[in-house]
């Protein structure tokens, strides 16, 4: 039988120190928070806010200064039509490429989480992991390639003697280029690839919760595949839908690189704030213009959260 | 003799739930104590308050009469089997049971050493090198259990540990629980759900109601003398009788408990009733009789006759069998 | 009835779309063999390896960025790693005040775009007068770098049992011999899945670092290099040698983060 104390000395600094957390939580929990938050907060709410401040200043036509005033004017020029017409464009394309992302990611995602088993449940999951994480710029890159117009799809096009289509395409009023790396479909075409995987995600996440009992007594109550697909697939998948569109058109709203490589350069907000920060100088204008895709994106995590998103996240 | 553990006015709330309201309860040294409860009874808070992973908010509690209100888990000298065993994935068993030793810094070969008798003890011994994933259930039960009892804890305690056995191993274990308490004269305290475990292992027990305690007793006395409804409901197959069934059977009109080993059946009695089940038991037939709103169970033993169902017949007891209690 | 084969029509349409996703990618390491350094021509009209040599020796502007891009992404991943462990650690805790507004906190960098992180950057270096250099590239990539491996964090300490600590505290552990021997070893693969992917994603990273490393040629990443090449191409098939470099060093990490957090949920979902 043992004679030991039922109380352990502390036996150090680190003893003492445990204790201490143990008899009040919250020193351990500003000990691990402090530093995370210190920097979270200072370099990146601290920059959002210089940004939401420069946006406020404007610019001085004729000396091309900063002035550090308070003003609306800058965010007035924003409903200028030249630059009206950005952000029209922008936020056009972005709701096209959510569209087209929400068509192609629903076969994948659905066939991955309703039909797909052990090793292929894997690979499917891998195929679409590797293209999200792999690097941005190659996947832009090999999109020069393959729309340029000696690339391989107007090689393709020639041989099967369907050039006319991609002709015909380039000469839509809008849409006009001289390849297709030259025009907005080519922009669109790279947006939808780049970004697919970010909709193909949340949604079989979304389709996975559907249990099969509930699509076998959709049929057992005399639906067909079409009206199953309609009336109860694809209501609940809608959750991890707008899950991946919050990615889809967030990401497009704000990309400069691929409008910059591929397409008509046509100016979109993310290229008109890379330009006017840099060659243009006029750091006010481009803040507000940064500003635009916030509050686009404020507005539609409002929307997103009422329609229950992100519990498909 | 100072108490192993004691608990005064103890104390656990969590917001507007009172997990643990207002315990007392002293535990003997050497003894083998059980928490009895269903769940959410507060059994398990209170172990949680001895080992210190709970703090309370009233009251205190002793161990061998220190106040550890202000002693954090590591420095208690008590262990815990915990119910999922929580053995560490990455370690071996050895030095899963070595790691008491390991982190007050004993030595490799002596911590080795200690670890390896205590793994005879639960004759795991050939089991050192196997990490816990290769473990049965049982395995892990009595690794968790050596890891424990390496570090000469004062008291042990044992969350549900043998919860997720299959019922034969659960029989083995608790002989080779009780035998190892007495052997080590170790205070264990056991909470469990299982109401033969408890009346069969411990030395004493408490059962538990919504964060209090409705009995504290040995076990011969909360079978024989629940204090209340809940506990002859809980712990026994006895029989509930309400005040007005008291009465006819002769009693005064109150709640009271009779257990069907105490009974037999007679042709004539202050009441009858009608047979509405029979189960065979091999050392005697269970039979139940619907008398007004209750059923009221006897026990016919091996070789007397049983009466078919749909018959009426009538039950006698010794007086002294008939158990009052109070109403809650 | 339903049936457990799928039609033949969905099973064509999915592993389509997944060719889709990963055929173009190929085409990069065949345009790295081509003999046309000036146009983008297919079927290229000849095969030949020399651009790989002409990538080793006889391009020196090639290496400073390469060396840039790995400093600071291993910089900006060693930050990542001990803040975001640190914002796990504390967030597996039980409820406390403020943390809905924490974990909304730390998504924020990549659910914004880039460019909007990008200019705020550029803008608190302006308000502060800040000069462009090495850290302010890092102090970008680091803050979008911690989610990541917060994410990873996270997720296997929800998977680990709680049990654990408290086994190791009631076995008279104090905090840190309880980080050191239990917490660190059983978090060790997530954490290193989650350093690679924060790599990964500092390296190749293009739209924030545009914004923090200003004009000078000694601020160029390897990415912004390559855009550099895309915009003013001269021997294409050398940038095709560069992007497989650059496609294999994500590539690899993401492999390697997928294999160590299997059975996770780690590398799912949440993207850059």
């Amino acid at each position: 039988m043992t004679t030991a104390s039922a109380i352990l000395p502390a036996r150090g600094l680190a003893d003492h120190l445990t204790a201490v957390f143990w008899r009040h939580p919250r020193v351990l929990l500003a000990l691990l928070l402090t530093p995370p938050l210190l920097w979270l907060g200072v370099v990146y709410l601290g920059s959002l806010a210089a940004l939401l401040l420069q946006s406020f200043y404007s610019i001085d036509e004729f000396s091309g200064v900063v002035k550090e005033e308070f003003t609306l004017k800058t965010y007035g020029e924003l409903l200028r039509p030249s630059n009206f017409d950005i952000l029209v464009r922008t936020v056009t394309m972005a709701a096209l490429v959510t569209l087209a992302c929400a068509i192609l990611a629903f076969p994948i995602a659905y066939y991955a989480a309703r039909y797909a088993k052990g090793h292929w449940k894997a690979a499917f999951y891998l195929g679409v992991m590797l293209p999200l994480w792999s690097s941005y710029l190659v996947k832009v890159y090999a999109w020069k390639l393959i729309l340029a117009k000696e690339g391989i799809l107007g090689w393709a096009a020639e041989r099967t003697h369907t050039s006319w289509i991609i002709d015909g395409l380039l000469s839509i009023p809008g849409l006009e280029g001289s390849s297709l790396s030259t025009s907005p479909i080519g922009t669109f075409a790279v947006f939808v690839y780049i970004w697919l995987p970010y909709m193909i995600l949340p949604m079989q996440a979304a389709l996975e919760r559907v249990p099969n009992s509930m699509l076998e007594a959709s049929a057992d109550l005399g639906a067909t595949r079409a009206q199953t697909l309609r009336t109860v697939i694809l209501p609940l998948a809608l959750p991890g839908v707008i899950a991946g569109s919050i990615f889809t058109f967030s990401l497009t709203l704000g990309d400069y690189i691929i409008p910059q490589i591929i397409g008509n350069s046509a100016n979109f907000i993310g290229m008109a704030v890379y330009q006017l920060q840099g060659t243009a100088g006029n750091i006010p204008l481009a803040a507000a213009f940064a500003v635009v895709p916030i509050a686009i994106m404020l507005i539609y995590l409002a929307i997103a959260r009422r329609m229950g998103a992100f519990d498909a996240l | 003799m100072t108490a192993a553990v004691e608990f005064q006015n103890v104390s656990r709330h969590f917001g507007t739930v009172r997990a643990v309201d207002g315990v007392d309860l002293t535990i003997a040294e050497g003894s083998f104590f059980a928490m009895l409860g269903p769940s959410g009874s507060g059994k398990t808070t209170c172990l949680r308050l001895i080992s210190g992973f709970e703090k309370p908010t009233g009251g205190t509690i002793r161990i061998f009469g220190e106040d550890v209100s202000s002693t954090p888990p590591h420095l208690r000298n008590v262990n815990t089997v915990f119910q999922d065993y929580a053995l560490f994935p990455h370690l071996n068993v050895r030095d899963n049971v070595a790691y008491g030793l390991m982190v007050k810094g004993m030595g490799r070969a002596a911590r080795y050493a200690k670890a390896e008798e205590m793994l005879a003890l639960v004759h795991l011994d050939a089991y050192g090198d196997r990490k816990p994933a290769q473990l049965s259930g049982g395995q892990r039960q009595r690794v968790a259990l050596a890891r424990a009892l390496v570090n000469e804890p004062r008291v042990l305690l044992l969350d549900e540990p043998l919860g997720a056995l299959d019922l034969k191993l659960r029989e083995a274990m608790q002989d080779e629980l009780k035998a190892l308490q007495k052997r080590l004269g170790l205070t264990f305290v056991f909470v469990t759900h299982d109401q033969h475990e408890a009346l069969s292992m411990a030395d004493s027990l408490a059962v538990f109601n919504e964060g209090r305690i409705a009995q504290i007793g040995t076990p011969q006395d909360i079978y024989d003398r629940p204090a209340t409804r809940f506990v002859a409901d809980f712990v026994g197959s006895s029989n509930v009788l309400p005040p007005d069934l008291t009465r006819a059977m002769g009693g005064p009109p109150e709640w009271a408990s009779l257990r069907p080993e105490a009974t037999r059946l007679a042709p004539t009695g202050p009441v009858r009733g009608t047979v509405t089940a029979l189960r065979y038991l091999g050392s005697g037939t269970r039979v139940v009789i619907s008398m007004g709103e209750t059923d009221v169970a006897a026990l016919v033993p091996a070789g007397q006759p049983v009466p078919d169902e749909g018959e009426t017949t009538a039950i006698a007891f010794d007086q002294a069998a008939l158990h009052l209690m109070g109403p809650a | 009835m339903l049936s457990d084969r799928s039609p033949f029509s969905l099973r064509a349409a999915a592993v389509g779309g997944l060719l889709f996703l990963h055929l173009p990618i190929l085409l990069i390491f065949l345009y790295a063999f081509t003999t046309e350094e000036r146009s983008f021509q297919f079927p290229p009209p000849g095969l030949t390896t020399q651009w790989f040599g002409v990538a080793w020796n006889d391009r020196p502007d090639i290496w400073p960025p390469l060396w840039l891009s790995l400093k600071v992404a291993t910089i900006a991943t060693a930050i990542a790693l001990v803040l975001g462990t640190l914002v796990a650690a504390a967030m597996t805790r039980t409820a406390f005040f403020g943390r809905e507004q924490i974990s909304l906190l730390i998504l924020l960098p990549i659910a914004l775009p880039g460019v909007i992180t990008g200019m705020a950057l550029r803008s608190a270096f302006g308000v502060m007068d800040i000069p462009f250099s090495v850290w302010t590239i890092v102090l970008g990539h680091a803050t979008f770098c911690i989610v990541i491996v917060y994410n990873n964090a996270v997720a296997r300490l929800r998977r680990l049992s709680g049990g654990i600590m408290e086994a190791s505290a009631d076995l008279g552990a104090n905090a840190f011999q309880t980080f050191r021997h239990v917490l660190l070893p059983n978090m060790g693969s997530a954490l290193l899945a989650g350093g690679m992917l924060a790599f990964a994603l500092s390296f190749d990273e293009v739209i924030v670092t545009i914004f923090t490393a200003g004009s000078g040629a000694e601020a160029k990443t390897l990415p912004i290099w390559m855009l550099d090449e895309l915009i003013r191409p001269r021997q294409r098939p050398v940038t095709n040698v560069v992007a497989i470099v650059v496609f294999a060093a994500t590539f690899l990490p993401i492999l390697a983060a997928y294999y160590l957090t299997r059975g996770g949920s780690e590398t799912a979902g949440m993207g850059k």
